[in-house]
């Protein structure tokens, strides 16, 4: 009795920590400018608007009392983020899993000269701070004009994601029964078995890679704040952070912020059920 | 089916050598089984025989033809791995169709000869489930079905009871050799349990250290083991080796004196417990012994008896026997049916003696 109340509080805390800053916003979204700028702040919007999701994709909105709200003079960077965010996150998961698939794979199943060696060279680039290759990428991508583009900044998101989603898929894969042997009886090649057996049976645990690298690219903030900041290649979370520099617009950036995690979060809602089967050390059961 | 022979057969990893000069010839329609220790060679060989290990040297027949460079597919061998290994995302039917997914039959010719192969296993209820639904019996007579929908030329089996209960084993492993024999396909099975071998195989390869001691009809290698170790891996409960000299056409150890006509020097006696006899305490050539444990098994009982220097010597005895744990007795084996076996471990062959 007394471990469940303890389970219970460690939850409701747990639930506290993550939820209350995604209502806080929420709650900031619906305010009017005016409503914001009261003290004490109201814990609930009393006439909640959507007038901020309009202002942000450059829309007026007329509230009930017939004030109206005008169009967000950032509107066009946070279009423009969004649909490059998505098309960066997209390339990266694809190129990601396009690149992750058959190395795991490899270094999961297969025997071969300097495999430790080579294995440790994929790992220690997951052990490197992300900000120590920050500068260098910026110092070459001005030479061969790579920065301000999106394939810059879908490179460089790679060689973060490539690694790290790498060393979770290797662990998965060698836990995977021994069906390559079936498959040599059966008469399948050895790529064959993999595309055709090995993918199949393993989709729990390249659904789970395919949302990290995904996340990944869709959070990614600070090689995006140096290397395509203000320039047309603009993703959300720096365009976001415009709000906070160059006219603060609170209700503006609280809905901007919202925008931001309906794509993971449904993400993550469609492929909770392979994260929930993914089991690291027994992947089938 | 197919005759398989290895000539020279050796498979090594490194230094290591897992399989050494492996001779093997196995007949069209045999049931052979490898036996032998966790770490023997056996699966080794197996996978040799199945085109999935290739041999670092010597040579692979399949009906007198060189089969070493060619694919286990193209063997046409079918296999069930440990544990019954099926394909854990596919269903029953999926994974019984796989095995002839590259093979020249038409759609109904492959329907039919399913339909045929899930009829003879009766495993019709478990077509639309996944292994993960089947117990272990379950997946094990799929493994099978999977096996041998191909009509292979050779049936190649890595302990595939292994994983089950005691009871699930026993019936499965008169239905496999029932199978066998109905279908005439020359299998291969490989087991470290020695019951498995003796009643499944028409003859057991024993294997130790990567090497064959003996091939043979359960029957040769229970009653004539060629090596000491053959002699103390077979039987249960196991051979008594008892280690002595052989002096002047006797073998002596301790008190013991059994009349052979062997060669003079260290040798190893070995006697089956039901080939030895409990006597009088201090009868002349028996060994002296103490009382150490009495098995019940029901139709027969074991009397562990321990002589001088811990030796741990077993006896099979009537039921009725009554021995208190510490008593002394004398034990005398039966001259006719002991074995020899000269400190190598290789076997002494004994001309039967007057005197006995």
């Amino acid at each position: 009795m007394n471990r469940n109340r303890f389970l219970f509080v460690a939850v409701v805390l747990a639930l506290l920590w993550s939820l209350v800053p995604i209502y806080w916003f929420c709650r900031m979204a619906l305010l009017t400018p005016l409503e914001i700028q009261q003290y004490p702040w109201p814990l609930f919007p009393r006439a909640p608007n959507v007038a901020s999701f309009w202002n942000i994709f450059g829309y007026d909105y007329i509230l009930s009392d017939g004030t109206r709200v005008p169009a967000s003079g950032q509107a066009n960077q946070i279009i423009r983020g969004l649909f490059d965010s998505i098309v960066v996150s997209c390339i990266v998961t694809l190129l990601t899993l396009l690149a992750v698939l058959p190395l795991a794979y490899v270094f999961a199943r297969l025997e071969f000269r300097f495999k430790s060696v080579l294995l440790f060279a994929i790992l220690l680039s997951v052990a490197l701070p992300p900000v120590s290759t920050l500068i260098p990428f910026y110092a070459m991508y001005i030479r061969i004009g790579l920065s301000g583009t999106l394939t810059g900044l879908v490179i460089v998101d790679l060689t973060i994601t490539v690694p790290f989603v790498a060393w979770m898929l290797i662990g998965y894969f060698r836990n995977l029964p021994p069906i390559e042997r079936l498959a040599r009886v059966d008469g399948y090649g050895r790529l064959a078995a993999f595309v055709q057996l090995v993918i199949p049976l393993a989709k729990s645990g390249i659904a789970v890679a395919a949302v990290i690298a995904f996340l990944f690219a869709w959070n990614e903030y600070t090689y995006a704040l140096v290397l395509v900041n203000g320039s047309t290649a603009n993703t959300l979370p720096t365009a976001i952070s415009g709000f906070l520099f160059q006219d603060p617009q609170p209700a503006n950036l609280a809905a901007s912020v919202v925008v931001t995690i309906i794509p993971p979060a449904l993400v993550a809602y469609f492929l909770q059920r392979h994260v929930g089967e993914m089991n690291l050390v027994d992947p089938v059961r | 089916m197919a005759s398989i022979e290895l000539q020279r057969v050796e498979k090594r990893y490194g230094p290591h050598s897992a399989v050494r000069a492996l001779d093997l010839r196995i007949t069209d329609g045999e049931f052979l089984v490898l036996l032998g220790p966790s770490g023997c060679g056996k699966t080794t060989t197996l996978n040799m025989i199945a085109g999935l290990d290739a041999p670092t040297a010597g040579q692979v027949l399949f009906d007198g033809r060189d089969v070493t460079e060619v694919s286990a597919y193209r063997r046409n061998v079918a296999m069930v791995f440990q544990s019954s290994l099926l394909y854990p995302h596919l269903t029953a039917r999926r994974n019984i169709e796989t095995s002839l997914r590259y093979s020249n039959m038409n759609r109904a010719e492959k329907a039919l000869r399913i339909a045929e192969t899930v009829r003879m296993l009766e495993i019709e209820p478990l077509l639309d489930k996944l292994p993960s639904q089947m117990s272990g019996g379950q997946r094990q007579r799929v493994a099978t079905a999977k096996a041998i929908v191909r009509e292979p030329a050779a049936f190649l089996l890595d302990e595939p009871l292994s994983a089950l209960d005691a009871a699930l084993r026993l019936s499965l492993r008169s239905e496999l050799v029932n199978l066998q024999k109905r279908l005439g396909t020359t299998t291969v099975f490989v087991t470290h349990d020695q019951i498995e071998a003796m009643t499944m195989g028409d003859r057991i390869g024993v294997m130790s250290g990567g090497e064959l001691q003996q091939i043979g009809t359960p029957d040769e290698i229970y009653n004539s083991p060629a090596t000491l170790f053959v002699a103390g891996f077979l039987g249960s409960p196991p051979m008594n080796l008892i280690e002595g000299e052989v002096i002047a056409g006797r073998f002596h150890s301790d008190q013991l004196s059994v009349p052979l006509s062997a060669p003079p020097g260290a040798a190893t006696l070995g006697v089956r417990p039901q080939d030895m006899h409990l006597v009088a305490p201090n009868a002349e050539g028996a060994l002296p012994v103490e009382v150490f444990a009495l098995e019940h098994l029901g139709r027969e009982s074991i009397v562990i008896a321990e002589a001088h220097g811990g030796l741990k010597v077993r006896v099979i005895v009537a039921v009725g026997f009554a021995a208190r744990v510490g008593e002394r007795l004398g034990l005398a084996p039966d001259p006719a049916r002991c074995l020899l076996f000269a400190p190598g471990g290789a076997r002494v062959p004994l001309r039967p003696t007057v005197a006995a």
